[in-house]
């Protein structure tokens, strides 16, 4: 009983940590740039969910969109004026320059915020229900359904949807989409943009299930990078699944071995990962 | 040539300073040489041969620990525990290196990320390294044999990075670099030599972990593990030159200089500042501070917006 609780603590967990991914994921896929600081996005969403609901009075839930445009200003923002800047240069140095806006994030949360501890604490938070014995936290549960909405909804925009159309054509070729009258300014900084509205949903989220502090983006970078791989760049449902093996993996390693364990696990999956799947089949966006 | 000369002046000029100056300026000396030590290492393998390594903290932590492990637990003297330190570290690099090595780029960075992360959580699972609770090393008042101590370490580790910007083993580090496959095709043995650039890194990291470890006689794995302390060595780096010999020095005294001033108001504005340094660096002057020089002479201060125009989309 023990192993199945476990089982569905990490499934929907997991749903949580492929919607991390997720913006991690489409980010790279497009834009060829591994965002560093989208661990540091993650923390800035959830900082931004808990002012609104502690100091706005708004439930977590519906301070949720709210963050998610906030943190698509942001985003937009960061990619239109600063990071299309050098964009096509070496990997090398979009690689330090989204590393140099994780510290600045981080280092303003930790002015703006201080480093104490915040957790959003709605009275429901600790709500939760009994399915054959198995105890399914509301919350949780909740979470595993936005994401999968969520990644319903970037399945959605990238197929069926011309502005969708435009990034993928983008992300192909970038030449070809310019002459076809895309601007590829737009479609990166529009991409960057939706890729830190889901950090700052995941970072609501986050800020719900466990507690925010400012140095969380660190770890949660890594996390996202290793479910991005895991999930691959293609498909956002592959990716929320990459988020639930982590997940599962984590919850397992930390009954059998201890907490201790939960961050050199998902660094061992990590390199396990990476050197059973070539990393070539990722790109196919 | 000029290189070499102005090592050696500035090692000596720098050998002089504890004679006149006090015991607090001894105290941020100490810190500055030491993490110049760490810059000049990480330029081994994140400048020279472009492996953005985050995980150059775990050789310092090892370091520390095999120092620290040795003194107190086996009671050897400080040479032994040094050279255990970096035993540990060159073994960790040889070991680590073999398997994470094989990845590029981003793969690379974020693996060495996680390493960092990982070893910190290990270590203080550990009860002969003082599990969670930390060492207490014995205390010795001799700040001028630290600072000399730690001069010599970064003199030994800048003629090494010379030799290395000089020879044939660096320029096949640099063709790495530039491109992986190129390299290997002109019969760069690529695996041999990323490996040996990292143990090298790992060496002169550990030491000055141990070196820091007697001069602060206290360790535990928050602070010898301390994630922040790869941030200041990759910015370090960035900003003064990477894959330079000079470079990375200016760099980390300019910036423990900047830093030292501004952590007196605010040490979190202290910080920020380094994560504005990179941004703007990777910017403005991606080939550091040294190449400003040179560029400025040469194409006027448009150098200083060439790399936007190259790289903008």
């Amino acid at each position: 009983m023990l192993l199945v609780q476990i089982l569905v603590n990490g499934v929907l967990l997991g749903g949580l940590y492929g919607l991390m991914g997720l913006g991690m994921a489409l980010v790279w896929g497009v834009l060829n740039v591994v965002n560093l600081a989208h661990g540091a996005l993650i923390m800035l969403g959830g900082y931004l969910t808990y002012y609104l609901f502690t100091g706005l009075g708004i439930d977590p839930f519906v301070a949720l969109p709210i963050a998610a445009l906030g943190m698509f200003v942001i985003g937009y923002c960061l990619q239109r004026f600063i990071l299309n800047l050098i964009v096509r240069s070496a990997m090398l140095n979009t690689l330090l320059i989204t590393f140099g806006l994780s510290v600045v994030i981080t280092y303003l949360a930790q002015l703006l915020f201080s480093a104490d501890f915040r957790t959003i604490n709605p009275t429901y938070s600790g709500a939760n229900f009994a399915v054959a014995g198995i105890t399914i936290p509301v919350v949780s549960l909740a979470a595993f359904v936005i994401a999968f909405v969520l990644a319903g909804a970037v399945w959605w925009l990238l197929n069926e949807m011309t502005i969708g159309r435009a990034i993928r054509a983008t992300a192909q070729n970038l030449t070809a989409a310019r002459l076809y009258g895309v601007d590829p300014r737009n479609i990166y900084a529009l991409t960057f943009g939706i890729g830190a509205a889901l950090a700052g949903v995941a970072g609501g989220l986050f800020g719900i299930l466990t507690h925010l502090t400012p140095y969380v983006g660190a770890t949660l970078t890594a996390k996202s990078f290793v479910i991005a791989i895991i999930g691959g760049l293609s498909n956002p449902f592959k990716v929320i699944l990459g988020g639930i093996v982590i997940g599962v993996a984590e919850q397992l390693a930390s009954l059998y071995l201890g907490p201790t364990y939960i961050d050199v696990i998902s660094f061992g999956l990590l390199v396990v990962v990476l050197v059973v799947r070539p990393a070539r089949s990722l790109r196919a966006a | 040539m000029i290189r070499l000369a102005i090592i050696l002046v500035g090692a000596a000029i720098l050998a002089c300073l504890p004679f006149f100056t006090g015991a607090v300026f001894m105290q941020f000396a100490i810190n500055a040489l030491i993490l110049a030590v760490l810059t000049q290492s990480w330029n081994i393998i994140g400048g020279f041969t472009g492996y953005v390594s985050f995980g150059n903290s775990t050789f310092y932590g090892l370091g520390i620990y095999g120092t620290a492990v040795a003194m107190v637990k086996f009671s050897l003297p400080f040479a032994v525990g040094l050279g255990c330190g970096a035993v540990l570290a060159v073994l960790a690099a040889l070991l680590i290196g073999i398997p994470i090595l094989r990845l590029r780029g981003p793969y690379f960075a974020i693996a060495t990320l996680g390493l960092a992360a990982a070893t910190g959580a290990l270590v203080s699972t550990i009860d002969l390294a003082g599990a969670n609770t930390g060492l207490v090393l014995p205390l010795v008042r001799a700040d001028t044999m630290f600072y000399e101590l730690a001069l010599g370490l970064l003199l030994v580790c800048t003629l090494t990075v010379l030799w290395i910007a000089t020879s044939r083993f660096g320029a096949g580090l640099v063709a790495i670099r530039e491109d992986e496959d190129a390299a290997a095709t002109m019969g760069v043995n690529t695996t041999a030599y990323k490996v040996i650039a990292l143990m090298m890194s790992a060496f002169f990291t550990a030491i000055a972990g141990g070196i820091y470890a007697y001069w602060i006689s206290f360790i535990d794995p928050s602070s010898a593990f301390d994630p922040t302390l790869n941030v200041r060595m990759v910015i370090m780096a960035v900003f003064g030159g990477p894959g330079t010999v000079l470079g990375p020095l200016a760099g980390s005294f300019i910036l423990s200089a900047v830093y030292e001033v501004l952590s007196s108001w605010i040490s979190t504005a202290a910080a920020l500042l380094f994560g504005i340094v990179i941004v703007l660096a990777v910017i403005f002057t991606p080939r550091g501070i040294a190449d400003v020089l040179v560029g400025v002479r040469r194409h006027g201060w448009r150098y200083l917006t060439r790399n936007i125009r190259e790289n903008r989309l």
